[in-house]
């Protein structure tokens, strides 16, 4: 009863059951042993209570869950002891069921249990069901339980942590923060019976800010806490290292939800990110649960939440006070401008004074001096007009713009202006249309401010425009004057245009005449438009044009009386045009000869190495945007004996360098089309330029710009200014450097090149980039075509060679998709022949450019690959030659093989061995001569005649070869596939294998002649062809394909018509014991041959197996049967009894006349025993290894045999043998030899003789005389006579009526039937009573006398089967 | 070897004229067998002639003929052994066998 509950059971089955009410468990009723057994069997938590006391029973399930550690404690107690503690809880409960004997449910009720050593907060689900006795009283009760306290605990902590995480994004500072997680976690005063949320101050004391669940005041939360306080409540110098306490309680505390106050509480740092925490979370503990994992991790999730709502609202309050901080920056730099614009007028007017004095003086100086006088004049007017810009700005900002408006014809004024700008337009090649109409007022303008206005507008339009043109026009608009300046240039971007007249905002990347400028033009036209009260709207298409319009209003009702002035000449211009015409000017080509690149003439550097200086001398490529610096940077490179290219962008230089492969390149930052960045960034991309040296020049100081400059790829950078000396000192060590690191890379060429092995270098794609010579050598293809993309170009043809193909790809696929690998693909030389090679790849990161390349090596393993090939192909064939059992699943298996290796639709063969066709053997088994299409069958009859082992090839069709086949001339073809070419390597490889199969073939035919005479040999030694009649006989030999081992049978008729009966079996088996086997059976038939005594022939056979080496041992049951009385003498040598089954049902076991195997002592005589058996008993003889098993005793074998042969006996003998040999089979069939023999006493009487009815009176003494012996009553026996002397007189009559002819009688016997046949070799009519009465009667008697008859007529003749019941 | 079948007629004072069969009949001295009957038959003259098969082993349906074609004439004597066979032949229903 207790054995299926485990550990319970056994601990169950230890209490002392006597001495509580149940009393011991043999007494016990049997509902409760069903009751216990349920229980047990259960994985189902379980209790129940039995009896007066509710005696409690548990199972293991319950006790793992609930019992804990009052397990095994409680078994065999009263309930009421057991729960204790929820006694009163329960009671109610047990007792309703107990008196009403209906079930209660509890879902998640709350009860503290003491399974854990201490009282414990669990939640459980549970029903008390009735438990009736046998005579269905309610004896008990059932509970079933499940534990739900996890599911409760987690679900109620969810809460909390959803909460303290549910949307607060209108919480923002700390105090409404605090407020909001103080709301949350005093819902939860189960997990969390008080809390108190401390924040660290300044001087690493605490201070508290919010608690819940505790009263203010209380001992326990201090409103303050000094950072040295040793006595202090909480471990403030632990917590702020940031590592949870957990802290042991005392004293008068809140106690939450519970009855009890909390003796623990853990305390968590709020951490925050990278820092020192911001304070600390008090969460006094549950003194109903353990602190576990989970109880932890609540804790500490809860103070996480509360931690990042402190840091999100401290860095809401940072985030308010930078913004604050930097719009006090912002007016900062206002007045920082303000002042330094004017600093910077004092020295330019001192510069640009003696400058203007020096231009006229020298005006007849030579051309150098004036060209630098013209540079300084030109750089003083753009920087003068960059200071006044900036000074406009900062007034205008400072609010201190002087402005004087006065009446102002604007058309005139405008169209003046804009004249100035005509020459320059004219240069760019623009077209410039001035379209004004006079306006019905004058405008009140500040003519310097509305200068800039229209300068600067028209000074972006030429910057910006490539093609088409510029247009301004005035006219009036209502109260307005409308005023459009219109390009057809690059446009600007729709993203852009809100920040177009932002101040110092540039637009970047857009195409420009020239990077130059400070980004305040269009905000300072802004500003001044704004000054006068107008506006200025743009509109813009990318690459289309861009828009200006600026209106301004009639009238000076709009501006500040004290600004305005009467009207003075008109027609005047300031002098502020000329800065941005000057400017302007210089981005245009000044000659035809300054556009696109200046390069020297080829013959410069000759005539120049004179002027060198010692040192390093380069090619150095200029790109800037400014024309100045372009030509101050040429004279000083040259200078210096550098020879030097200039060009105007990043794209020209790019350009450039992928031609003249400078040794240097300098650049300037900011230039259009292309900055130095991008070009930096094209440079290193293309492998023909990546390592050119960059030396960047930038206006933009700082460290940021230059770390930009360097990641971008560059080599070195340099502010503007810089000195002469500087600039050359560096070009000197990039160069220096740059030859030092080419001196590198040409090593590494040379190191690559000298390589045997072919190496390359693909990119992530897949592409080659790089090869070196031995590449070249075994492929073909050069650098000169590098890259070689994907698909490469030595692939085989995906169509004609698909194979090939799909092996490459595959190969691609791998080293594109493998960090390293080896792979052997076959290729396409340039010139086409095909190779193997074998590669080796690594992925390695490109140092320079971080990205993803491989790196490969490969040879050329073509004649491996063909030699491995061919030594595979034959290890294949001759594995294929040595396991074919025959010759003709030798060529099968050779076909197979041929067309797996050259992946054939088909293979044939055809042998011509001198029949009308030849014969064929194909893939397609079922393939005949016939069926073959006529091109087939004509490349087979043409290959006849070829030479032997010569391959012959049919362009896309096959190839054929002949072969030398044991039965004559072998014509072998094989189909290919249309994209499988057959080389001259797989005519080699055709003919090499042919040999082989030539041979092989050869081989198998041998072996298949032995293997026959082997088999004649073995059937000599075999058992008797012809048993006498009523045997039957089994042989299975355990070795195959042996058909003869060490066991056998023998019978044979002895000279007085008695009967020889031997079974043996020798030691051992296979074809030694087989030999040794066929001498004893020998020598044992020619013993009983001359002596008919059992045991004088197993006597004489120790003496003869002593001599026989592997026969001593041997076990022979040696018998002689009289079949005429069933009477059998016999002597077994150590061998296993035969069985005999009676009719009666009664088995015996042949086990006297038992003695030693043979050859041992053999001058000792031997034993003899007899049994008659009597009418049809059945006799089985058997070898041991029909009844040996391996751990099972040799007589459980007998008796099977036994029980096979009884239940056997109602059946003939071959169907017994049969049977005798299933039903012992072991599973995996016999592993010994087995033989055996099957008798039936007497045996069938066989007769024949002539129809004559003359014959008739001897058969029916003969079948009388048989019927005596089998034992049939004598008036069945005549019954049977008669029927059977009714069957041979129609068979004399009938069958044989014209014709003399042979009737044969055969008749046997099982326990209970007979069976006769009569079978003649004539015809039988149907009986025809009318015709001939009594005849017809013969048919009747038969069928009256025997229990079934059947006729069948044929051709053949007549046989008629009978059958009787010798046993009522 | 023909059948051994011995016939013996008699026809003793106050009895029934008999035929006496023994040994065995079958096709090969059925003739013989109908003749015989025949002969006694004819002796009899006109009384219902004792056909004694006591003593025959064996009899076939060749036998069974003869005894049928004469059954308005015949009784028959016969012996356990042939029992079975005139009953399932039918002569028991056409004449007495005793």
């Amino acid at each position: 009863m207790f054995a299926a509950g485990g550990q319970v059971g056994r601990d169950l089955a230890a209490v002392d059951w006597a001495a509580t009410p149940l009393g011991p468990p043999a007494d016990w009723p049997q509902s409760l042993r069903t009751a216990v057994s349920i229980l047990l069997s259960s994985r189902f938590p379980m209790w129940m209570g039995w009896g007066p006391q509710l005696t409690f029973f548990c199972n293991e399930a319950y006790r793992h869950d609930t019992l804990g550690g009052k397990y095994p404690w409680a078994l065999g107690r009263s309930t009421s002891e057991v729960w204790s503690e929820i006694w009163s809880d329960v009671r109610p409960r047990v007792q309703n069921v107990l008196d009403t004997g209906e079930a209660t449910w509890d879902e998640g009720l709350l009860l503290f249990v003491e399974r854990s050593g201490y009282s414990e907060e669990s939640y459980h689900t549970f029903s008390y069901s009735p438990l009736r006795d046998d005579d269905d009283t309610i004896v008990g009760l059932l509970c079933v339980v499940s534990e739900d306290t996890e599911r409760v605990i987690g679900e109620r902590r969810m809460a909390t942590l959803r909460d303290l995480g549910s949307d607060r994004s209108v919480v923002r500072t700390e105090q409404e923060m605090l407020a909001f997680s103080s709301r949350q976690l005093a819902a939860n005063l189960r997990d969390l019976p008080f809390t108190a949320i401390y924040l660290f101050g300044e001087d690493g004391g605490a201070r508290l800010a919010t608690r819940t669940g505790i009263a203010a005041g209380h001992p326990a939360v201090p409103e303050t806490m000094a950072a040295d306080d040793a006595a202090a409540v909480w471990p403030l110098a632990l917590l702020s290292q940031g590592e949870p306490q957990l802290i042991e309680l005392s004293g008068d505390l809140p106690a939450g939800d519970w009855p009890l106050p909390p003796t623990q509480a853990l305390v968590t740092p709020l951490a925050q990110q990278g820092g020192t925490p911001n304070g600390f979370l008090v969460a006094a503990l549950n003194r109903y649960r353990p602190l576990d994992d989970g109880y932890r991790g609540f804790v500490e999730l809860t103070a996480g939440h509360v931690a990042a709502g402190i840091a999100s609202a401290r860095s809401y309050q940072a985030q308010q006070r930078r913004a604050e901080e930097l719009a006090e920056l912002d007016r900062a730099k206002t007045a920082f401008f303000s002042n330094i614009s004017h600093e910077f007028r004092t020295p330019l007017t001192l510069i640009m004074g003696p400058v203007e004095e020096l231009r006229g003086q020298l005006a007849g100086a030579e051309p150098q001096v004036r060209e630098e006088l013209e540079v300084i004049h030109r750089n003083g007017l753009r920087l003068g007009k960059l200071v006044n810009a900036l000074l406009d700005f900062s007034r205008i900002e400072a609010g201190r713009m002087q402005a004087r408006y006065e009446p102002v014809d604007l058309a005139t004024t405008t169209a003046d202006l804009a004249s100035v700008f005509r020459s320059a337009f004219s240069r760019a090649g623009l077209s410039f249309e001035v379209d004004v109409r006079p306006l019905p007022e004058p405008v009140h303008l500040d003519r310097g401010m509305w200068e800039k206005v229209i300068l600067n507008l028209l000074s972006n339009a030429l910057k910006f425009t490539f093609d088409g043109g510029v247009r301004v026009s005035v006219r009036a608009d209502g109260r307005h004057a409308v005023i459009t300046v219109a390009d057809t240039g690059v446009g600007v971007a729709t993203d852009e245009m809100p920040r177009l007249f932002e101040r110092f905002h540039r637009i970047e990347n857009s195409r420009s005449r020239s990077n130059e400028g400070s980004g305040i033009g269009l905000a300072l036209v802004q500003e001044l438009v704004g000054l006068h009260r107008g506006t200025i709207a743009a509109e813009s298409t990318a690459g289309a044009g861009t828009t200006f319009t600026i209106r301004l209003p009639f009238g000076a009702a709009h501006l500040p009386a004290d600004a305005l002035t009467p009207a003075a000449s008109s027609g005047t211009r300031g002098t502020s045009a000329d800065p941005f015409v000057q400017e302007a000017l210089r981005w245009l080509p000044a000659q035809a000869a300054h556009e696109g690149v200046r390069e020297e003439s080829p013959q410069a550097p000759a005539a120049e190495s004179d002027q060198r200086t010692p040192g390093v001398t380069a090619s150095v490529l200029v790109a800037d945007d400014n024309a100045d610096m372009r030509d101050y940077l040429e004279r000083l490179l040259r200078s210096a004996g550098h020879r030097v290219s200039v060009v105007g962008n990043g794209q020209l230089a790019l350009e450039a360098a992928r031609i003249s492969n400078p040794d240097l390149i300098i650049s300037d930052v900011m230039m259009p089309v292309m900055d130095g960045l991008q070009l930096v960034g094209a440079l290193r991309g293309d492998p023909r330029t990546a390592g050119t040296p960059v030396l960047l020049l930038s206006a933009r100081a700082g460290q940021e710009a230059a770390i930009e400059g360097l990641e971008a790829g560059a080599d070195d950078y340099l502010f503007k200014p810089f000195s002469a000396a500087e600039l050359l000192a560096r070009v000197r060590a990039n160069v220096e450097l740059s030859r030092l690191r080419t001196g590198h890379a040409r090593w590494r060429t040379a190191l690559i090149d000298s390589l045997q092995e072919a190496f390359f270098v693909c990119d992530e794609n897949g592409a080659v980039i790089e090869i070196n010579a031995a590449f070249t050598d075994i492929l073909g293809f050069g650098p000169e075509d590098l890259p070689y993309a994907p698909t490469h170009p030595w692939w085989p043809d995906a169509v004609s060679d698909s194979d090939a193909h799909q092996q490459v790809a595959e190969a691609f696929a791998l080293l594109t998709g493998h960090t390293q690998g080896t792979y052997t693909i076959p290729v396409s030389h340039r010139d086409g022949h095909r190779l193997w090679v074998g590669a080796a790849f690594n992925q390695v990161q490109d140092p320079d450019s971080g990205r993803k390349v491989i790196v490969g090596t490969f040879r050329d393993v073509t004649a491996e690959h063909y030699a491995i090939q061919r030594e595979s192909a034959l290890a294949a064939l001759g594995l294929r030659l040595s396991r074919s059992e025959d010759l003709t699943d030798a060529l099968h298996g050779v076909l197979t093989e041929l067309r797996e290796l050259w992946q054939a639709p088909a293979v044939v063969a055809g042998v011509f061995d001198g029949a009308a066709v030849p014969t064929v053997t194909a893939t397609d088994p079922d393939l005949r001569w016939a069926e073959l299409p006529e091109p087939r069958r004509r490349a087979l009859l043409a290959l006849r005649d070829k030479p032997l082992l010569t391959a012959v090839t049919e362009r896309s069709a096959g190839a054929g070869i002949t072969i030398e086949h044991p039965h004559g001339t072998m014509a072998l073809w094989i189909e290919l596939g249309p994209a499988r070419p057959f080389t001259e390597q797989d005519e080699t490889l055709l003919a090499l294998l042919a040999g082989h199969i030539g041979q092989g073939l050869h081989r198998i035919h041998q072996i298949d002649q032995q293997r026959e005479t082997a088999l004649a040999l073995q059937r000599a030694i075999l058992g008797p062809a012809q048993l006498p009649s009523g045997f039957a006989v089994r042989y299975e030999p355990a070795s195959r394909p042996l058909r003869v081992g060490g066991d056998w049978y023998d019978t044979f008729p002895l000279a007085d018509g008695r009967i020889g009966i031997v079974v043996g079996d020798c030691v051992g088996h296979g074809l030694r014991a087989a030999t040794v086997m066929g001498q004893l059976r020998s020598a044992c038939r020619a013993l009983l041959l001359q002596d008919a005594s059992p045991p004088a022939a197993l006597m004489a056979l120790d003496r003869f197996a002593a001599l026989l080496p592997g026969a001593m041992c041997a076990t022979v049951f040696c018998g002689v049967l009289d079949p005429d009385n069933g009477h059998l003498r016999y002597s077994s040598a150590g061998h296993p009894p035969a069985i005999v089954a009676h009719t009666d049902g009664a088995t015996h076991l042949l086990d006297q006349g038992r003695s030693r195997p043979l050859g041992i002592r053999p001058d000792m005589p031997r034993p003899e025993a007899e049994h008659t058996m009597p009418a049809r008993a059945t006799l089985l003889l058997y070898t041991d290894g029909l009844v040996e098993r391996r751990r099972q005793p040799l007589t459980t074998g007998i008796e099977q045999a036994t029980a096979v042969v009884h239940d056997g006996r109602g059946s003939s003998v071959e169907s017994l043998a049969t049977a005798v040999m299933d039903k012992l089979a072991p599973a995996g069939g016999y592993d010994d030899d087995v033989a055996l023999l099957v008798y039936r006493q007497p045996g069938p009487l066989e007769l024949e003789f002539p129809a004559e009815a003359t014959r008739l009176a001897p058969v029916r003494t003969a079948l009388r005389g048989w019927l005596n012996r089998v034992g049939v009553d004598p008036a069945t026996a005549q019954k049977v006579l008669v029927a059977a002397g009714e069957a041979c007189s129609n068979a004399i009559e009938h069958g044989h009526r014209d014709t003399p002819g042979v009737i044969r009688l055969r008749a046997a016997a099982t326990a209970d039937d007979l069976h006769l046949t009569v079978v003649d070799s004539g015809r039988w009519k149907p009986p025809q009573p009318a015709e001939n009465a009594h005849r017809g009667r013969g048919i009747t008697l038969m069928r009256a006398f025997m229990h079934h008859v059947t006729v069948t007529t044929g051709t053949t003749g007549t046989v008629i089967d009978m059958q009787a019941r010798i046993v009522p | 070897m023909t059948t051994a079948l011995t016939l013996t007629s008699g026809h003793r004072a106050g009895s029934a004229p008999t035929l006496i069969a023994a040994g065995e009949i079958d096709m090969s001295n059925a003739e013989t067998f109908a003749a015989a009957l025949a002969e006694a038959l004819a002796g009899a003259g006109g009384t219902t002639l004792v056909v004694d098969l006591t003593a025959v082993e064996y009899l076939d349906s060749a036998g069974l003929a003869a005894l049928f074609a004469n059954a308005d004439h015949i009784e028959v004597v016969a012996g356990p052994l042939l029992g079975p066979l005139l009953t399932v032949s039918g002569l028991a229903d056409l004449i007495t066998v005793r």
